[in-house]
């Protein structure tokens, strides 16, 4: 082979690498596309609109912030405990993805969609079926406490896995909200990783969205700029947790 | 006589107000069925009317769900779900108002998207209280 036919193949493949990662392996990772949306790199913020820091993150808390969509509730949690890196999760209908691990020096802030993979139970203004379950209270959905429970079916999901499926109805992970900590201890949201139920979701409670949202087509308005942060006390008038 | 018709109708008093809540429960529950069926078989035949009164059958059997606490009718072993129970039944009534809401702008889609999305509200609580 020449050095022009060489440069020809090689540019080629190159190419074809950049447009489509997954030629490269059955594995979907994060830049594949098809898995992974990438949504407006959102900075969280506090009530009062400051930018929330990693470091301030309490323990073990629910945080909630809407994200990507005006509607579409996520869980931001700084863990107790290491999160596990470069996890293989499955999508129920078998597409496999990467979940790289928690963000932040310690690499323990996870967030994920907090929209049940089985029956897109939600935290909504009024009530939430769907938390993190602190390590010293109890759940009746797994054998441990230190997971994401959805009360309605009693499915549990693995906080320092990706939030994989750990017991219950529910057939596939939450889908995980892509984080990023900056330099300055400033945390954003920059995509969305896994299943995501956004479609369904959205079909399933128009009427809901009359109430808190003035209609389907606000809610479904994407977040721009910055996404304001608030504990799941904060969020919702009454937890709900079996 | 008088004693008599006196006591008859302070033993249907009684009857109403203690009624036991599981009793009120089947009966709401055959009649929220009867009238998801009508609803389902009027759509096929585009007979709003007759889904109009099937919906408010429908909420008319919410009544018990949405009025009295579920553990009053839940089974023992799951009396502790009771908001679960309470909160499928808001969604219910929440989809029969939006139903109606779609009838009356000429939505048919709509209108039966919110029916399966009733039915499925059911079937998860059913799911959730008989443990299938």
């Amino acid at each position: 082979m020449d050095r022009r036919n060489f440069l020809k193949v090689a540019g080629t493949t190159g190419m074809l690498i950049a447009v489509s990662p997954s030629t490269i392996g059955t594995k979907l990772y994060a830049n594949d596309g098809r898995l992974y949306t990438a949504y407006e790199r959102v900075q969280l913020i506090d009530a009062d609109g400051n930018p929330i820091k990693a470091s301030a993150l309490k323990k073990e808390t629910n945080y909630v912030f809407n994200y990507p969509y005006r509607s579409t509730p996520a869980l931001l949690l700084n863990l107790e405990d290491a999160t596990q890196k470069n996890v293989t999760l499955k999508s129920e209908d078998g597409q496999e993805y990467i979940w790289k691990g928690g963000a932040g020096a310690e690499g323990k802030i996870v967030a994920y969609s907090a929209i049940c993979s089985h029956q897109l139970a939600h935290p909504t203004p009024d009530d939430s079926f769907l938390q993190y379950v602190q390590k010293d209270k109890k759940t009746m959905s797994y054998e441990t406490s230190g997971v994401i429970v959805c009360s309605s079916h009693l499915s549990a999901f693995d906080a320092k896995k990706g939030a994989a499926r750990l017991s219950g109805p529910a057939a596939e992970p939450l889908a995980s909200i892509v984080l990023e900590v900056a330099a300055d201890d400033t945390i954003w949201a920059v995509g969305v990783l896994g299943p995501d139920k956004f479609h369904d979701y959205f079909t399933a409670f128009k009427p809901e969205f009359k109430m808190y949202y003035d209609g389907k087509r606000a809610a479904k308005k994407l977040v721009k700029i910055s996404a304001p942060t608030v504990t799941l006390n904060e969020y919702t008038k009454e937890i709900i947790q079996y | 006589m008088k004693l008599l018709k006196i006591t008859t109708l302070s033993f249907l008093i009684a009857s109403a107000a203690f009624a036991s809540p599981k009793a009120d429960m089947a009966q709401d529950m055959r009649m929220m069925l009867k009238a998801m069926q009508s609803i389902e078989g009027a759509g096929f035949y585009n007979d709003k009317e007759t889904m109009r009164k099937g919906v408010k059958n429908l909420k008319s059997g919410l009544a018990t769900l949405l009025s009295r606490d579920a553990k009053e009718y839940l089974p023992d072993e799951q009396a502790y779900a009771n908001k679960f129970a309470k909160k499928s039944a808001t969604m219910i009534s929440m989809y029969a108002d939006d139903l109606l809401d779609s009838l009356n702008h000429n939505k048919m889609d709509d209108a039966l998207e919110n029916y399966s999305l009733i039915l499925k509200q059911c079937t998860s609580c059913h799911l959730r209280m008989r443990s299938y």
